[in-house]
Protein backbone atom coordinates (compact mmCIF):
# COMPACT_ATOMS: atom_id res chain seq x y z
CA UNK A 1 0.00 0.00 0.00
CA UNK A 2 0.96 3.54 -0.99
CA UNK A 3 2.01 5.40 2.27
CA UNK A 4 1.90 8.59 3.24
CA UNK A 5 4.46 11.44 3.55
CA UNK A 6 5.45 13.83 6.16
CA UNK A 7 7.57 16.70 4.52
CA UNK A 8 9.41 19.24 6.41
CA UNK A 9 9.61 22.81 4.49
CA UNK A 10 12.53 25.06 4.76
CA UNK A 11 12.09 28.43 4.40
CA UNK A 12 15.14 30.44 3.00
CA UNK A 13 16.12 34.17 2.49
CA UNK A 14 19.07 35.91 1.50
CA UNK A 15 21.78 33.48 3.49
CA UNK A 16 19.00 32.46 6.66
CA UNK A 17 16.81 30.08 7.07
CA UNK A 18 12.86 31.28 8.29
CA UNK A 19 10.61 30.81 10.55
CA UNK A 20 7.39 32.51 8.51
CA UNK A 21 3.91 33.48 10.25
CA UNK A 22 1.34 34.36 7.89
CA UNK A 23 4.19 35.25 5.16
CA UNK A 24 6.00 37.46 7.30
CA UNK A 25 9.20 36.19 7.87
CA UNK A 26 11.47 35.81 10.82
CA UNK A 27 15.22 35.60 10.36
CA UNK A 28 15.91 31.92 12.69
CA UNK A 29 19.32 31.19 11.81
CA UNK A 30 22.14 30.67 9.05
CA UNK A 31 22.96 26.93 7.54
CA UNK A 32 25.54 26.31 10.42
CA UNK A 33 22.83 27.05 12.86
CA UNK A 34 20.40 24.66 11.17
CA UNK A 35 23.11 21.94 11.09
CA UNK A 36 23.52 22.40 14.96
CA UNK A 37 20.04 22.29 15.56
CA UNK A 38 18.45 20.36 12.64
CA UNK A 39 20.86 17.43 11.36
CA UNK A 40 19.15 15.93 8.70
CA UNK A 41 21.31 13.25 8.35
CA UNK A 42 20.20 11.91 11.70
CA UNK A 43 16.76 13.01 11.48
CA UNK A 44 15.84 11.93 7.63
CA UNK A 45 14.60 8.92 9.18
CA UNK A 46 11.96 11.11 10.26
CA UNK A 47 11.17 12.49 7.23
CA UNK A 48 9.90 11.23 4.37
CA UNK A 49 10.60 13.98 1.91
CA UNK A 50 12.53 18.02 2.39
CA UNK A 51 11.19 21.21 0.86
CA UNK A 52 13.33 23.80 0.80
CA UNK A 53 11.81 27.11 -0.46
CA UNK A 54 13.16 30.74 -1.35
CA UNK A 55 11.18 32.62 0.05
CA UNK A 56 13.14 36.33 0.02
CA UNK A 57 11.13 39.46 -1.04
CA UNK A 58 14.00 40.67 -2.60
CA UNK A 59 15.81 40.33 -5.91
CA UNK A 60 16.59 35.75 -5.39
CA UNK A 61 19.98 35.08 -5.94
CA UNK A 62 19.40 31.58 -7.41
CA UNK A 63 23.32 30.51 -7.45
CA UNK A 64 23.03 31.25 -3.86
CA UNK A 65 20.12 29.53 -2.68
CA UNK A 66 21.23 26.50 -4.96
CA UNK A 67 24.75 26.44 -3.42
CA UNK A 68 22.68 26.23 -0.02
CA UNK A 69 20.58 23.32 -1.67
CA UNK A 70 23.30 21.65 -1.91
CA UNK A 71 24.99 21.92 1.00
CA UNK A 72 22.08 20.72 2.83
CA UNK A 73 21.97 17.53 0.52
CA UNK A 74 25.17 16.03 1.53
CA UNK A 75 24.76 12.40 3.13
CA UNK A 76 20.97 12.61 3.19
CA UNK A 77 18.90 9.96 1.31
CA UNK A 78 15.36 11.26 1.23
CA UNK A 79 13.96 12.98 -2.04
CA UNK A 80 14.74 17.15 -2.11
CA UNK A 81 12.37 19.43 -3.83
CA UNK A 82 13.47 22.92 -4.21
CA UNK A 83 11.81 26.67 -5.40
CA UNK A 84 11.19 29.97 -5.01
CA UNK A 85 11.78 32.23 -8.11
CA UNK A 86 11.99 29.95 -10.95
CA UNK A 87 11.62 32.26 -14.08
CA UNK A 88 13.69 29.82 -16.93
CA UNK A 89 14.88 26.44 -17.63
CA UNK A 90 18.37 27.54 -16.41
CA UNK A 91 17.07 28.85 -13.30
CA UNK A 92 15.10 24.76 -12.63
CA UNK A 93 18.34 23.41 -13.91
CA UNK A 94 20.38 24.41 -11.59
CA UNK A 95 18.58 23.41 -9.17
CA UNK A 96 18.48 20.01 -10.39
CA UNK A 97 22.67 20.53 -11.05
CA UNK A 98 22.80 21.34 -7.16
CA UNK A 99 20.84 18.42 -5.87
CA UNK A 100 17.27 18.88 -6.41
CA UNK A 101 15.24 15.61 -6.86
CA UNK A 102 11.92 18.17 -7.49
CA UNK A 103 11.64 21.63 -8.49
CA UNK A 104 8.48 23.65 -6.71
CA UNK A 105 6.85 26.10 -8.67
CA UNK A 106 4.61 28.79 -7.69
CA UNK A 107 4.17 32.34 -10.04
CA UNK A 108 5.27 30.44 -12.97
CA UNK A 109 2.19 28.12 -12.65
CA UNK A 110 0.32 31.51 -13.65
CA UNK A 111 2.68 34.02 -15.17
CA UNK A 112 4.63 31.50 -17.40
CA UNK A 113 2.24 28.20 -18.40
CA UNK A 114 4.45 27.56 -21.40
CA UNK A 115 7.60 27.19 -18.84
CA UNK A 116 5.71 24.51 -16.82
CA UNK A 117 4.93 22.87 -20.24
CA UNK A 118 8.93 23.12 -21.20
CA UNK A 119 10.12 21.87 -18.24
CA UNK A 120 7.52 18.97 -17.43
CA UNK A 121 8.60 17.85 -21.42
CA UNK A 122 12.67 17.56 -20.37
CA UNK A 123 11.80 16.54 -16.38
CA UNK A 124 8.83 14.87 -16.43
CA UNK A 125 5.22 15.68 -14.57
CA UNK A 126 6.42 13.79 -11.79
CA UNK A 127 9.61 16.57 -10.92
CA UNK A 128 7.14 19.32 -10.66
CA UNK A 129 5.67 20.27 -7.22
CA UNK A 130 2.85 23.48 -7.82
CA UNK A 131 2.74 25.72 -4.73
CA UNK A 132 -0.62 27.22 -4.14
CA UNK A 133 -0.72 29.92 -1.51
CA UNK A 134 -4.40 31.01 -0.50
CA UNK A 135 -6.42 33.49 1.83
CA UNK A 136 -9.42 33.39 3.10
CA UNK A 137 -11.40 36.54 2.76
CA UNK A 138 -15.50 36.84 3.04
CA UNK A 139 -15.64 33.48 2.74
CA UNK A 140 -14.11 33.34 -0.57
CA UNK A 141 -10.49 31.37 -0.82
CA UNK A 142 -8.56 33.88 -2.93
CA UNK A 143 -5.03 32.79 -4.41
CA UNK A 144 -1.87 34.64 -4.07
CA UNK A 145 1.42 34.24 -6.08
CA UNK A 146 4.93 36.19 -6.00
CA UNK A 147 5.24 34.84 -2.12
CA UNK A 148 1.67 36.03 -1.15
CA UNK A 149 1.59 39.61 -2.25
CA UNK A 150 -0.23 39.75 -5.29
CA UNK A 151 -3.73 38.15 -5.71
CA UNK A 152 -5.01 36.75 -8.48
CA UNK A 153 -8.81 36.92 -9.96
CA UNK A 154 -9.35 32.86 -10.17
CA UNK A 155 -10.89 31.31 -6.83
CA UNK A 156 -8.98 28.60 -5.36
CA UNK A 157 -11.19 25.39 -6.58
CA UNK A 158 -10.86 27.03 -10.02
CA UNK A 159 -7.37 27.60 -9.70
CA UNK A 160 -6.74 23.98 -8.56
CA UNK A 161 -8.27 22.82 -11.92
CA UNK A 162 -6.26 25.11 -13.79
CA UNK A 163 -3.02 23.71 -12.23
CA UNK A 164 -4.18 20.53 -12.50
CA UNK A 165 -4.64 20.64 -16.27
CA UNK A 166 -1.16 21.97 -16.45
CA UNK A 167 0.05 18.29 -15.76
CA UNK A 168 2.37 18.82 -12.76
CA UNK A 169 3.25 16.11 -10.67
CA UNK A 170 1.87 17.17 -7.12
CA UNK A 171 0.21 19.76 -5.43
CA UNK A 172 1.05 21.75 -2.53
CA UNK A 173 -1.52 23.81 -0.88
CA UNK A 174 -0.74 26.03 1.69
CA UNK A 175 -2.81 28.47 3.69
CA UNK A 176 -1.28 31.57 4.20
CA UNK A 177 -4.04 32.44 7.42
CA UNK A 178 -2.60 29.58 9.21
CA UNK A 179 1.08 29.49 8.00
CA UNK A 180 3.65 29.32 11.14
CA UNK A 181 0.19 29.92 13.60
CA UNK A 182 0.59 26.45 15.28
CA UNK A 183 -3.57 26.24 15.30
CA UNK A 184 -3.02 23.16 12.79
CA UNK A 185 -4.46 22.56 9.62
CA UNK A 186 -7.17 24.25 7.31
CA UNK A 187 -9.17 21.55 7.92
CA UNK A 188 -12.56 22.60 6.35
CA UNK A 189 -11.33 23.90 3.01
CA UNK A 190 -8.47 20.89 2.56
CA UNK A 191 -11.18 18.57 3.07
CA UNK A 192 -13.20 19.97 0.08
CA UNK A 193 -10.46 20.41 -2.29
CA UNK A 194 -8.94 17.27 -1.75
CA UNK A 195 -12.11 15.81 -3.37
CA UNK A 196 -11.43 18.43 -6.95
CA UNK A 197 -8.47 17.50 -7.63
CA UNK A 198 -6.97 13.71 -8.62
CA UNK A 199 -2.88 14.25 -8.52
CA UNK A 200 -1.46 13.91 -4.80
CA UNK A 201 -1.87 16.47 -2.54
CA UNK A 202 0.54 17.88 -0.03
CA UNK A 203 -0.97 20.06 2.91
CA UNK A 204 0.93 23.30 4.68
CA UNK A 205 0.14 25.76 7.04
CA UNK A 206 -0.21 25.52 10.46
CA UNK A 207 0.58 21.91 11.95
CA UNK A 208 2.43 22.92 14.94
CA UNK A 209 2.11 19.11 16.87
CA UNK A 210 2.24 16.12 16.12
CA UNK A 211 -1.26 15.60 16.73
CA UNK A 212 -2.22 18.28 13.84
CA UNK A 213 -0.05 16.15 11.45
CA UNK A 214 -2.01 13.28 12.36
CA UNK A 215 -5.31 15.49 11.75
CA UNK A 216 -3.61 16.03 8.42
CA UNK A 217 -2.76 12.77 7.14
CA UNK A 218 -6.13 11.80 8.28
CA UNK A 219 -7.82 13.10 5.60
CA UNK A 220 -8.76 11.12 2.72
CA UNK A 221 -6.93 11.93 -0.69
CA UNK A 222 -4.47 13.73 1.37
CA UNK A 223 -0.94 12.11 0.28
CA UNK A 224 1.24 14.30 2.41
CA UNK A 225 1.40 16.54 5.43
CA UNK A 226 4.12 19.60 5.56
CA UNK A 227 5.50 21.71 8.62
CA UNK A 228 7.83 24.51 8.02
CA UNK A 229 7.30 25.28 12.23
CA UNK A 230 11.60 25.25 12.74
CA UNK A 231 10.54 25.86 16.66
CA UNK A 232 7.68 23.73 17.28
CA UNK A 233 9.83 20.58 16.27
CA UNK A 234 13.38 21.43 17.28
CA UNK A 235 15.95 18.84 18.34
CA UNK A 236 14.39 14.97 18.39
CA UNK A 237 10.78 16.59 18.02
CA UNK A 238 10.15 15.33 14.32
CA UNK A 239 11.45 11.42 15.23
CA UNK A 240 9.16 11.73 17.96
CA UNK A 241 6.07 13.45 16.44
CA UNK A 242 6.64 10.28 13.61
CA UNK A 243 6.89 7.76 16.14
CA UNK A 244 3.62 8.41 17.74
CA UNK A 245 2.21 8.77 14.18
CA UNK A 246 3.49 4.98 13.67
CA UNK A 247 1.98 3.75 16.96
CA UNK A 248 -1.20 5.29 16.45
CA UNK A 249 -1.70 3.45 13.02
CA UNK A 250 -1.43 5.54 10.88
CA UNK A 251 -0.11 4.63 7.20
CA UNK A 252 3.48 6.15 7.04
CA UNK A 253 6.59 4.20 6.14
CA UNK A 254 8.19 2.01 8.85
CA UNK A 255 11.84 2.31 8.52
CA UNK A 256 13.82 0.95 11.53
CA UNK B 1 35.83 0.32 -7.89
CA UNK B 2 34.75 2.41 -10.22
CA UNK B 3 31.24 3.27 -11.06
CA UNK B 4 30.15 5.05 -14.01
CA UNK B 5 27.04 7.02 -14.04
CA UNK B 6 26.11 7.17 -17.32
CA UNK B 7 24.90 11.25 -17.95
CA UNK B 8 22.46 12.05 -20.64
CA UNK B 9 22.22 15.34 -19.16
CA UNK B 10 18.89 15.19 -17.15
CA UNK B 11 17.69 15.84 -13.99
CA UNK B 12 19.53 15.18 -10.97
CA UNK B 13 22.15 12.47 -10.71
CA UNK B 14 24.32 14.10 -7.58
CA UNK B 15 21.97 12.64 -5.05
CA UNK B 16 23.21 9.03 -6.89
CA UNK B 17 26.65 9.93 -6.38
CA UNK B 18 26.56 10.90 -2.92
CA UNK B 19 25.14 7.95 -2.01
CA UNK B 20 27.94 5.76 -3.88
CA UNK B 21 30.34 7.83 -2.19
CA UNK B 22 29.07 7.25 1.23
CA UNK B 23 29.11 3.57 0.46
CA UNK B 24 32.81 4.29 0.40
CA UNK B 25 33.20 4.02 -3.70
CA UNK B 26 35.69 6.43 -4.74
CA UNK B 27 35.47 6.90 -8.02
CA UNK B 28 32.52 7.80 -9.42
CA UNK B 29 32.20 9.28 -12.75
CA UNK B 30 29.32 10.98 -14.53
CA UNK B 31 30.02 10.31 -18.54
CA UNK B 32 28.35 9.92 -21.65
CA UNK B 33 32.15 9.41 -23.14
CA UNK B 34 31.77 5.68 -24.44
CA UNK B 35 35.61 4.98 -23.26
CA UNK B 36 34.70 6.04 -19.71
CA UNK B 37 31.95 3.42 -19.71
CA UNK B 38 34.02 0.73 -21.10
CA UNK B 39 36.58 1.10 -18.10
CA UNK B 40 34.01 1.36 -15.53
CA UNK B 41 33.85 -1.56 -13.38
CA UNK B 42 29.78 -1.12 -13.16
CA UNK B 43 26.88 1.27 -14.93
CA UNK B 44 24.22 3.32 -13.55
CA UNK B 45 21.46 4.45 -15.97
CA UNK B 46 20.11 7.35 -13.90
CA UNK B 47 16.37 8.51 -14.36
CA UNK B 48 14.73 11.68 -14.18
CA UNK B 49 12.61 13.06 -17.10
CA UNK B 50 10.92 11.96 -19.92
CA UNK B 51 11.30 8.91 -21.93
CA UNK B 52 11.33 10.87 -25.52
CA UNK B 53 13.40 13.19 -24.26
CA UNK B 54 15.96 10.84 -22.78
CA UNK B 55 16.03 8.16 -25.37
CA UNK B 56 16.71 11.08 -28.01
CA UNK B 57 19.62 12.44 -26.01
CA UNK B 58 21.14 8.40 -25.81
CA UNK B 59 20.77 7.75 -29.43
CA UNK B 60 22.35 11.10 -30.05
CA UNK B 61 25.25 10.53 -27.75
CA UNK B 62 25.71 6.71 -29.40
CA UNK B 63 25.09 5.59 -25.98
CA UNK B 64 22.64 2.87 -27.36
CA UNK B 65 24.87 0.88 -29.43
CA UNK B 66 27.43 1.09 -26.54
CA UNK B 67 25.65 -0.22 -24.13
CA UNK B 68 24.78 -2.84 -26.02
CA UNK B 69 28.20 -3.90 -26.79
CA UNK B 70 29.63 -3.72 -23.25
CA UNK B 71 26.28 -5.30 -21.46
CA UNK B 72 24.92 -7.81 -23.54
CA UNK B 73 27.32 -8.99 -25.55
CA UNK B 74 29.76 -8.15 -22.84
CA UNK B 75 28.79 -8.78 -19.16
CA UNK B 76 29.06 -5.12 -17.35
CA UNK B 77 26.96 -5.02 -14.55
CA UNK B 78 24.01 -2.21 -15.35
CA UNK B 79 21.86 -0.81 -12.62
CA UNK B 80 18.75 1.14 -14.04
CA UNK B 81 16.77 3.54 -11.87
CA UNK B 82 13.60 4.89 -12.50
CA UNK B 83 13.17 6.22 -15.97
CA UNK B 84 16.59 4.81 -16.38
CA UNK B 85 14.70 0.80 -15.84
CA UNK B 86 12.27 2.33 -18.13
CA UNK B 87 14.96 3.07 -20.83
CA UNK B 88 15.90 -0.67 -20.93
CA UNK B 89 12.64 -1.84 -22.16
CA UNK B 90 11.07 -2.93 -25.27
CA UNK B 91 9.51 0.44 -26.07
CA UNK B 92 7.45 2.79 -23.66
CA UNK B 93 3.86 5.19 -25.04
CA UNK B 94 5.22 8.16 -23.42
CA UNK B 95 5.57 11.38 -25.74
CA UNK B 96 4.28 8.86 -28.18
CA UNK B 97 5.40 5.56 -28.83
CA UNK B 98 9.42 5.37 -28.58
CA UNK B 99 11.73 2.32 -29.31
CA UNK B 100 13.62 1.49 -25.54
CA UNK B 101 16.95 0.12 -25.30
CA UNK B 102 15.93 -3.13 -25.58
CA UNK B 103 18.04 -4.94 -22.47
CA UNK B 104 14.73 -6.62 -20.98
CA UNK B 105 11.40 -7.67 -22.67
CA UNK B 106 8.97 -5.04 -20.85
CA UNK B 107 6.18 -2.37 -21.88
CA UNK B 108 6.11 0.67 -20.54
CA UNK B 109 2.76 2.06 -20.22
CA UNK B 110 0.65 5.46 -18.80
CA UNK B 111 -0.93 3.97 -15.21
CA UNK B 112 -4.63 4.33 -16.10
CA UNK B 113 -6.78 3.66 -13.63
CA UNK B 114 -9.00 6.38 -13.42
CA UNK B 115 -9.63 6.21 -9.25
CA UNK B 116 -5.58 6.80 -8.59
CA UNK B 117 -3.66 9.71 -8.26
CA UNK B 118 -1.08 10.12 -10.56
CA UNK B 119 1.95 10.24 -10.77
CA UNK B 120 2.56 7.67 -7.97
CA UNK B 121 4.69 9.40 -5.42
CA UNK B 122 5.97 8.14 -1.90
CA UNK B 123 6.91 5.40 -0.11
CA UNK B 124 5.20 1.26 -1.04
CA UNK B 125 5.83 -2.10 -0.67
CA UNK B 126 7.69 -4.20 -2.83
CA UNK B 127 7.40 -7.76 -2.64
CA UNK B 128 10.33 -9.65 -2.55
CA UNK B 129 9.57 -12.73 -3.89
CA UNK B 130 12.19 -13.54 -6.15
CA UNK B 131 15.09 -13.15 -3.67
CA UNK B 132 18.13 -12.68 -6.19
CA UNK B 133 21.10 -10.96 -5.74
CA UNK B 134 19.65 -7.48 -5.64
CA UNK B 135 17.82 -8.31 -2.16
CA UNK B 136 20.33 -10.23 -0.40
CA UNK B 137 19.37 -10.04 3.12
CA UNK B 138 16.39 -8.32 2.50
CA UNK B 139 12.72 -10.11 4.13
CA UNK B 140 9.44 -10.83 2.10
CA UNK B 141 8.47 -6.90 1.56
CA UNK B 142 10.46 -3.82 2.05
CA UNK B 143 9.23 -0.17 1.34
CA UNK B 144 11.31 2.39 -1.28
CA UNK B 145 10.63 5.33 -2.40
CA UNK B 146 9.24 5.60 -6.25
CA UNK B 147 7.80 8.65 -7.97
CA UNK B 148 6.60 8.00 -11.39
CA UNK B 149 3.33 8.26 -13.79
CA UNK B 150 4.57 5.62 -16.18
CA UNK B 151 4.97 1.58 -15.04
CA UNK B 152 6.56 -1.25 -16.93
CA UNK B 153 4.60 -4.58 -17.13
CA UNK B 154 5.99 -7.48 -18.57
CA UNK B 155 4.38 -11.11 -19.34
CA UNK B 156 7.85 -12.67 -19.38
CA UNK B 157 9.93 -13.94 -16.60
CA UNK B 158 12.14 -11.47 -15.81
CA UNK B 159 12.91 -12.13 -12.62
CA UNK B 160 10.36 -9.37 -11.41
CA UNK B 161 9.88 -8.26 -7.57
CA UNK B 162 6.33 -6.63 -8.02
CA UNK B 163 4.92 -3.41 -6.59
CA UNK B 164 1.46 -2.59 -6.48
CA UNK B 165 -0.68 0.62 -7.13
CA UNK B 166 -3.73 -0.34 -8.67
CA UNK B 167 -2.80 -3.43 -10.66
CA UNK B 168 0.93 -4.71 -9.80
CA UNK B 169 3.92 -3.53 -11.92
CA UNK B 170 7.68 -4.17 -12.27
CA UNK B 171 9.18 -2.85 -9.33
CA UNK B 172 12.62 -4.34 -10.16
CA UNK B 173 14.00 -6.96 -12.38
CA UNK B 174 17.81 -8.40 -12.68
CA UNK B 175 18.88 -10.88 -15.24
CA UNK B 176 22.55 -11.55 -14.62
CA UNK B 177 24.61 -8.61 -15.03
CA UNK B 178 21.44 -5.89 -16.00
CA UNK B 179 19.48 -5.01 -13.47
CA UNK B 180 17.20 -2.34 -13.40
CA UNK B 181 14.77 -0.34 -10.10
CA UNK B 182 11.37 1.39 -10.85
CA UNK B 183 11.76 3.13 -7.61
CA UNK B 184 14.68 5.67 -6.10
CA UNK B 185 17.02 3.48 -4.03
CA UNK B 186 19.25 6.94 -3.66
CA UNK B 187 16.14 8.31 -1.67
CA UNK B 188 15.15 5.09 0.08
CA UNK B 189 16.68 5.38 3.45
CA UNK B 190 18.13 2.25 4.63
CA UNK B 191 16.37 -0.17 2.47
CA UNK B 192 17.69 2.04 -0.71
CA UNK B 193 21.14 1.95 0.28
CA UNK B 194 21.13 -1.99 0.93
CA UNK B 195 20.59 -2.68 -2.66
CA UNK B 196 23.29 -0.06 -3.63
CA UNK B 197 25.30 -2.10 -1.18
CA UNK B 198 24.37 -5.33 -2.92
CA UNK B 199 24.57 -3.87 -6.77
CA UNK B 200 28.14 -2.98 -5.78
CA UNK B 201 28.82 -6.17 -3.86
CA UNK B 202 26.93 -8.83 -5.40
CA UNK B 203 27.81 -8.42 -9.38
Amino acid sequence: MLRKRIIFTLIYSDGFFMQSRNFRLQKVGNLTWLERNYRFQKIAFSLDELIVLNASKNVKSMLQFAETVSELVNDVFIPIAAGGGIRSEEDAEMLFNHGADKIVLNSALFEKPELVESLIKIYGSQSIVASIDYKKSEGVNEVYINDGITKIDIPLEEYLKYVESLNVGEIYLNSIDKDGTGFGFDLEVISEMVTKIKMPLIIAGGAGNEMHLSEGLKINGVSAVATANLFNFIGNGLPKARKKIIDSGINVANWT
Amino acid sequence: MTVVIVDYGMGNIRSIKSTLNYLGVQDVIVSFDPKVLKNGDKLILPGVGSFGKAIARIRERGLDVCLNELVVNGSKPILGICLGMQLMGISSNEDGINNGLGLVKGLVTKFDNTHLKIPHVGFNQVMINNKLKLYNGFEEEADFYFTHSYKMTSSYDISQCHCKYGDDFVASFENNNIAGVQYHPELSQNNGLHVFRNFLEKF
